[in-house]
């Protein structure tokens, strides 16, 4: 018999990545259209992970409103408080299970609210999908809902469709080096300018950054579309659709050596350029180096990781190159990448499916839930993932490209010797 | 079901002072004008810190997904601590259309094959009250078959705040264990410790003195809790409120029922720990008792000013604001005065009627609107500390004083006189931290005109005392 239950779940819900992805985009309310707790709960989680203020705003649907309402009455209301004293650019309208149940009518809603506020709805119940899935269907409705078609395309715009997965500092570093490029770029959402651990003059009430609701309604007329992560590979067709002149890359993951090249090779490719720039050439070389100083040490290892799919993947990719056996991978939600991956047995799982299977293994890769059960079998742990409620510094690590994944594998190699030491 | 009947009950609460007035406290939430977190959590916070039972969330992936492992409340249980676990049904589409009851009753057959717990409780959250999933029926036949608690607890979110599924998560406890078993011997001074939740070990700080003094904890609800002992706790002969003022419904059904009479105290400060330890034996009238009491108050405090003696030094001529809400307001004004702090203003946002009354009584200034009034208090008091939650950092940095987050998760236990002691060293660290002058400092490329400030004191001398952890 399969489990019937989660216990101590890996998987994080849609509404959460909704949030998240609102979050990227500056002056924005994100709006999440069920009872109050669903709202509470992701705000204080996000808030410990990025030790920073969050905004997000609730319905509050009561049990009254759950049955007599069709979602326009709580939703009306929730804009005409939030107007009352902010002035979001936009509202992320987002459901939730409970209001998916009931099913509300959040288009029709958000037409009647039309004159008052600038809305992007989007549906993402708490029972399907995931963190991931949630992430994407906002980045897909943002799309869809704001972004103006243009006729004509300029080949020297570049919109980047970040997953869920890449820190602030990644998302930054990916936009600079490609900026190196001669292009400009824009990363949709862009959490690099929101959530990145920055001190503000103030702490407002929306979204303290990220990409303007204008420059989104101008991204028509972008000449190439790059996604990163499996979870955002249709968020780039959907870009297709407001333009067809476009060009799609998509990447799976780039942390890693072959990765980053082929990263590269699609920009040389794209810019008609002979060479990267200089500083580019340099981390390849230090990258390489760094597969060198770390392959003893990482592949002698055992690795088990529990973390959202495009992240696993990404990782899985990079440490493989030096030799790591990645044992187990444990993903929340199913992933299309899922055989990819490249660990010897991949499932869909929970923690507690993690520690049955972490005794084979010397390192868990894995968030804050996974630090208790390492300790309690003496294993290193790398944090990584949401949440990281503990640990200090998260939105800095840095796992992409050349120069992050050189950080990544000095970190697990560095771990796995003091792991042996310590164990 | 949701029992609507109970939940208007609750709100109208008569001990409640504010239904005197308006029920302005548990009013429905206002859309777009909310930030307390719902019914469920108000549950999980006054139920998960039983270790010994398992907790069964029927839920999609939001409600624990997001929740489990973040409370801080220890347990001294020897068994599987399942405080810190997440169990949930991980409610699907399929189960929406087609009815959760199946997944929930094997779920529950999972946990009794697998763990070992002394109860389950299984709690109900919108979607699946919303789809109607038959609970109590499931739970009343598994908890026959399985001869196990198995308590259902309906505060799903939607029906209120936090302090409406605390109400409900003690209705449970009422209907469902108190008085299921009865204990092997009934102590003369047995007490229950009503909405103490353990949070960071603030229990352990005064529970070994008051059974020094000769008083037995039966139960508690649910600070370091054993489903065990609150099944006898209608055998104890007093019940004691802890700061909480959401749990005195269940207070005030038992002395009904069970004739057990209550005081509602609080542990926050030497004061308040000295009368709260004075009402719970008052309450007993006994003079040998009583006697016991004041001479192992004398000790403690004794004890508590030795080790607060190098602080009161640093802290004489000190002041401080205090911008925090509920029972805080007046519960740390009142610790840190008895760190020898000259508290000048607190918040009274957000108070209740209550917490405004006894504020009164220990500050002179009360802000409506502290957001407004605090900086110009800073500058007109020439305060050294503010203490306020994370948005008031801004200030702080403006003003240059040093700044403590009350409102962020505490990691040691402020509670009782061993905690004053750590609210001390806290308190003392970051007056001694630069971090608040630097932080504000200008930027090479910013004004010239505007003020540099100047780093004094930051030198290494930091008094190697703070870290002396002799008290303990």
């Amino acid at each position: 018999m399969a489990k019937p239950l989660q216990i101590n779940p890996l998987k994080l819900s849609q509404p959460m990545g909704a949030l998240l992805a609102f979050l990227g985009i500056k002056n924005c309310m994100p709006l999440m259209h069920g009872a109050q707790g669903c709202a509470s709960f992701s705000k204080v989680f996000f808030t410990r992970h990025f030790n920073d203020p969050i905004s997000v705003q609730t319905t509050a649907v009561n049990d009254i409103t759950a049955v007599v309402d069709g979602g326009d009455y709580s939703i009306g209301e929730a804009i005409k408080n939030i107007t009352a004293k902010v002035t979001p650019d936009l509202v992320g309208l987002f459901t939730t299970g409970l209001t998916e149940t009931k099913g509300d009518d959040i288009k029709g809603a958000s037409l009647l609210l039309k004159e008052k506020q600038r809305i992007v709805y989007v549906h993402t119940p708490d029972f399907e999908g995931g963190l991931e899935s949630g992430w994407q269907k906002s980045t897909t409705n943002i799309i869809d809902q704001l972004i103006v078609p243009q006729k004509e395309i300029n080949s020297k715009k570049l919109l980047l469709l970040p997953n869920v997965n890449l820190t602030p500092i990644e998302v930054e570093k990916i936009k600079e080096t490609i900026a190196l490029f001669g292009l400009e770029v824009f990363a949709l959402p862009d959490l690099s300018e929101s959530l990145d651990g920055h001190l503000g003059e103030k702490q407002g009430a929306l979204s303290s950054g990220g990409i303007e609701v204008s420059t989104i309604e101008a991204l028509g007329d972008c000449g190439a579309v790059f996604t990163i992560g499996r979870s955002m590979e249709s968020c780039g067709l959907k870009f297709l659709e407001k333009q067809p002149k476009a060009q799609h890359f998509h990447f799976d993951g780039i942390s890693g050596l072959i990765d980053s090249d082929s990263f590269y090779g699609t920009l040389l490719k794209y810019t008609e350029m002979k060479t990267p720039p200089p500083s580019i050439v340099r981390w390849r070389k230090r990258l390489q180096d760094a597969l060198l100083d770390t392959h003893f040490l990482i592949g002698s290892s055992t690795i088990i990781i529990a973390d959202e799919g495009d992240k696993t993947y990404s990782i899985t990719r990079a440490i493989n190159e030096a030799g790591a056996n990645v044992k187990y991978a444990i993903l929340p939600t199913r992933n299309e990448l899922g055989e990819k991956i490249g660990s010897e047995h991949t499932l869909i799982g929970d923690f507690e499916d993690v520690e049955t299977h972490l005794e084979e293994c010397e390192i868990l890769i894995s968030n804050f839930h996974g630090e208790r059960i390492a300790h309690k079998h003496h294993k290193g742990i790398m944090l990584r993932g949401f949440p990281n409620f503990e640990a200090v510094g998260n939105t800095m690590k840095n796992d992409v490209l050349y120069e992050g994944s050189c950080y990544l594998l000095f970190e697990l190699a560095n771990l796995i010797r003091e792991s042996r030491e310590v164990h | 079901m949701v029992n609507r009947k109970l939940i208007k009950d609750l709100l109208d609460e008569s001990a409640c002072s504010h239904n005197k007035e308006k029920k302005s406290g548990c009013d429905k939430p206002k859309p777009g004008a909310t930030n307390g977190g719902c019914a469920f959590e108000g549950s999980q916070i006054s139920l998960f810190p039983y270790a010994d039972a398992v907790h069964l969330v029927h839920a999609p992936a939001t409600c624990q997904g997001a929740s489990w492992e973040t409370r801080a409340t220890p347990t001294s249980y020897k068994g599987e601590n399942n405080t810190p676990l997440g169990y949930c049904t991980d409610v699907t589409t399929n189960d929406v259309i087609f009815g959760g009851n199946k997944k929930l009753e094997e779920s529950i057959e999972y946990i009794v094959a697998h763990k070992n717990p002394k109860a389950i409780f299984v709690y109900e959250t919108c979607v699946t009250a919303m789809i109607g999933d038959d609970m109590d029926n499931i739970c009343k036949r598994m908890q026959k078959k399985h001869n196990l608690p198995i308590v259902v607890v309906h505060a799903p979110g939607f029906v209120g705040s936090k302090n409406l599924g605390s109400r409900l998560g003690g209705e449970a406890v009422l209907e469902q264990l108190i008085g299921t078993r009865e204990p092997e011997s009934i102590h003369p001074y047995g007490i229950n410790l009503i909405g103490e939740y353990n949070v960071t070990g603030d229990m352990w700080q005064y529970t070994p003195i008051l059974e020094k003094i000769g008083i037995k904890v039966v139960s508690t609800l649910a600070g370091d809790g054993r489903i065990e002992d609150i099944q006898t706790a209608h055998r104890a002969k007093l019940n004691v409120i802890v700061c909480a003022k959401s749990l005195i419904t269940l207070c005030r059904k038992m002395e009904e029922k069970y004739n057990i009479p209550h005081v509602s105290v609080s542990f926050y400060g030497k004061r308040d720990t000295t009368n709260a330890i004075m009402s719970i034996v008052n309450a007993f009238g006994d003079t040998a008792l009583t006697k016991r009491a004041k001479k192992i108050i004398a000790e403690e405090e004794a004890k508590l000013d030795k080790a607060l003696g190098p602080y009161r030094k640093f802290f004489d001529h000190k002041k401080a604001i205090l911008n925090t809400g509920g029972n805080k307001s007046w519960s740390i004004a009142s610790a840190l005065q008895d760190i020898g702090i000259e508290v000048v203003a607190t918040s009274i946002r957000k108070a209740t009627l209550e917490d405004i009354e006894i504020a009164k009584e220990y500050v002179p200034i009360l802000m409506k609107v502290p957001a407004n009034e605090q900086a110009k208090l800073i500058d007109e008091h020439n305060v050294d500390i503010l203490l306020a939650g994370g948005r008031s950092l801004y200030t702080a940095i403006k003003k240059k004083v040093a700044f403590v987050d009350v409102n962020q998760e505490k990691k040691v236990s402020y509670g009782a006189y061993g905690g004053l002691v750590n609210l001390a060293k806290d308190v003392a660290n970051a007056v001694h931290n630069p971090v608040f002058k630097i932080v504000g400092t200008q930027a090479p490329w910013e004004d010239e005109g505007k003020e540099k400030i100047n780093i004094i004191n930051t030198n290494n001398s930091k008094y190697t005392l703070w870290y002396n952890d002799a008290y303990f």
